[in-house]
């Protein structure tokens, strides 16, 4: 284990060989290296080949119904607009001028026909293409092979699924249809449970911890284990009791291409925790509708105690309806954004118990979330110590727990209480982090 | 074109100020201090007595911040959209419970907390019982080691006089300076 022995100060991401990322995993005695989660070339590693390729969720459809409507947001720490064009389209393109790099967009969210830098005044379109700028004659003349077509912001590309808008920035990258793959049949028991659709309510709380993004994506992919500890008392004030037991013999964790979904069968257990009867009773009452909709199976997931990940880091709790994503910002640091999905049909004053109730749940005011962030800050941190780097971390629970399942898609495994899921997800980081960039976009499994 | 500096027509001029009706100097006292003690009750975790100071129909709000051009047409704080805090009783009382269980990881070793109250001004309302009061706060909180988180905010609250002759808060409207909040959680209240 030369490698762990290495200083890595100062090297680059181009350093980091792949024998050394393969050796820091060992996913088949579930022990993962600390290193993952502290080093500086790993995290520039993880912005090239993991958020500079993958499909990443960057808004859903609701945000910017109509022309113009913008949001501003992250893919990996490149700064993105988010943005509805003229034409319908919805575009996304770099935060960045194309004169001297700044900013052309401070706003998080609005309605522009277009965005204009503070700094000299060049002005592009809803598309990002460079619309005018001033003494633009004065460029024709002075400025020899000056073409504004060139001057466009990068753009990336954009595909949907039910309302969830990705983009990436990879040309070579498969279709979003085929990076979920599977993982659609999932989606639909949040996105498609009602003919009506669904939207997020409007706003979106922002928040910084000083963890590493993976400690958070991980515990929404598999970590059902934590909930009845870390959350004890957040389920009594909602509740007025703990976190019940479940028959973990009659839940799953499932995934596929390193997007996984871990869930119990009890239908509402997780929208309960929003402490509002109202919500609870609507669940119960479209049951019958969900379940001729999507099938029994599903319909006994839409409120169920479960979380979820979309890889690398679009979480969210059905039942719940929190949706989040964990930006990078540097290997100890995150910016969280989260929002609340509802079905677009369900009763205005239904839409305000779901966002109030999320609010005092999952936010970071939330009775849930406020104990969450401790753990994963210290899970962190206490990686400043050289010898406690070297202490291996324990992710071997459940390791023969895959089953063959009638109905349900991708890598089945029984019981909630189980590591698979981020076994899982690293097996995703893996790949993508070993994956050189000429690599073919089939090898890259999407 | 010639440029005579000095006065302009562009250069924004001062507005006198409106005369105000005086409030009462006990008036002013009474609700500082009211301030002041709830302040020190959430300081010393005295979170059933904090409660107690709140009426039957208390709105505890919160919103959002959120960074939008001065051209947008929508409201800068709108109750539609999501917010740190936007309770009644029940839930004020939900959170306190959280606060006071065994196993409030988050609060254990506990979260040490000193608000500062200040700007405190008293308006009449038309409304016999009840006073707006504005104040702003600085809230510092102290977590494990050495992490410390600052938040700054200003409130506005409608203080009502009930039945025993002392005052309650039957509303407080809480505006936070950040927009991106630079902490990991937000368990207090402000």
């Amino acid at each position: 284990m030369h490698t762990a022995l290495a200083t890595p100060f100062g090297r680059t991401a181009a350093e980091v060989s792949t024998d050394e990322l393969r050796a820091l995993l060992d996913l088949e005695r579930g022990i993962i290296d600390r290193r993952v989660y502290w080093d500086e070339a790993i995290y520039r590693l993880e912005l090239e080949r993991i958020f500079a390729r993958c499909w990443l969720f960057v808004a859903h459809e609701s945000q910017v119904a109509r022309a113009g409507d913008f949001v501003t947001t992250y893919m990996g720490e490149d700064g993105v607009v988010v943005a509805r064009g003229t034409d319908g389209r919805i575009n996304v393109f770099l935060n960045s001028c194309t004169h001297r790099g700044n900013k052309i967009c401070l706003a998080e969210a609005g309605n522009r026909k277009s965005f204009t830098c503070n700094y000299h005044g060049w002005t592009f379109g809803t598309d990002g293409a460079l619309v005018g700028l001033p003494q633009e004659q004065l460029y024709q003349v002075t400025s020899p092979g000056f073409d504004k077509r060139e001057l466009g912001l990068k753009r990336a590309r954009v595909e949907s699924y039910k309302g969830l808008v990705f983009a990436t920035f990879d040309e070579e990258a498969p279709a979003l249809e085929a990076y979920l793959g599977d993982y659609r049949w999932y989606l639909d028991v949040l996105l498609d449970n009602d003919e009506g659709g669904t939207e997020f309510l409007e706003g979106n709380i922002k928040s910084r911890m000083r963890c590493n993004w993976k400690f958070p994506a991980e515990n929404f992919a598999g970590d059902s284990y934590h909930a009845a500890w870390t959350h004890n008392s957040g389920a009594i004030a909602m509740l007025g009791t703990g976190v019940g037991k479940s028959n973990q013999e009659k839940s799953y964790q499932v995934n596929m291409n390193g997007h996984s979904w871990q869930f119990g069968l009890d239908m509402v257990g997780n929208a309960m925790v929003l402490g509002e009867q109202d919500i609870v009773d609507y669940l119960r009452e479209r049951e019958e509708k969900v379940a001729a909709r999507l099938g029994r199976i599903r319909s006994r997931m839409v409120g169920a105690i479960s979380s979820a990940n979309i890889f690398p880091h679009l979480s969210f709790l059905p039942g719940q309806s929190t949706f989040r994503t964990w930006h990078p910002k540097g290997p100890g640091a995150i910016e969280l954004h989260t929002w609340v999905l509802v079905n677009k049909s369900a009763p205005e004053a239904l839409k305000e118990k779901y966002m109030k109730g999320v609010m005092r749940t999952f936010s970071p005011s939330g009775t849930l979330e406020m104990d969450d962030g401790d753990n994963w800050e210290n899970a962190t941190q206490t990686n400043d110590g050289v010898v406690t780097r070297r202490q291996k971390l324990h992710y071997g629970l459940g390791m023969d727990s895959r089953i063959e399942h009638p109905e349900l898609k991708g890598s089945v495994h029984l019981r909630k209480y189980n590591d698979s899921n981020q076994r899982a997800f690293y097996q995703r980081w893996l790949e993508l982090m070993c994956a050189q960039p000429s690599a073919p976009a089939v090898a890259r499994r999407g | 074109m010639v440029i005579v500096l000095g006065e302009t027509p562009v250069l924004a001029k001062p507005i006198p100020p409106v005369p105000v009706p005086v409030v009462p100097p006990e008036l002013v006292s009474e609700a500082e201090q009211f301030l002041f003690r709830e302040a020190r009750l959430l300081d010393e975790e005295r979170y059933q007595e904090w409660l107690g100071l709140m009426t039957e129909d208390i709105r505890y709000w919160m919103p959002g911040i959120q960074a939008r051009y001065r051209k947008d047409k929508k409201p800068r704080l709108d109750p539609k959209r999501m917010a740190y805090f936007d309770d009644d009783l029940l839930n004020l009382r939900r959170r306190v419970t959280r606060f006071l269980s065994a196993t409030a990881w988050a609060e254990d070793p506990p979260t040490r907390s000193c608000h500062i109250v200040s700007n405190v001004e008293v308006e009449l309302t038309g409304r016999e019982n009840e006073y707006r009061v504005y104040s702003t706060i600085v809230n510092c909180r102290g977590r494990n080691e050495a992490e410390e988180y600052w938040l700054a905010g200003r409130r506005t609250d409608m203080l009502r006089r009930v039945g025993d002759g002392t005052l309650r808060l039957a509303s407080r409207q809480i505006v936070i300076t950040e927009s991106v909040l630079l902490a990991k959680n937000l368990n207090v209240f402000l």
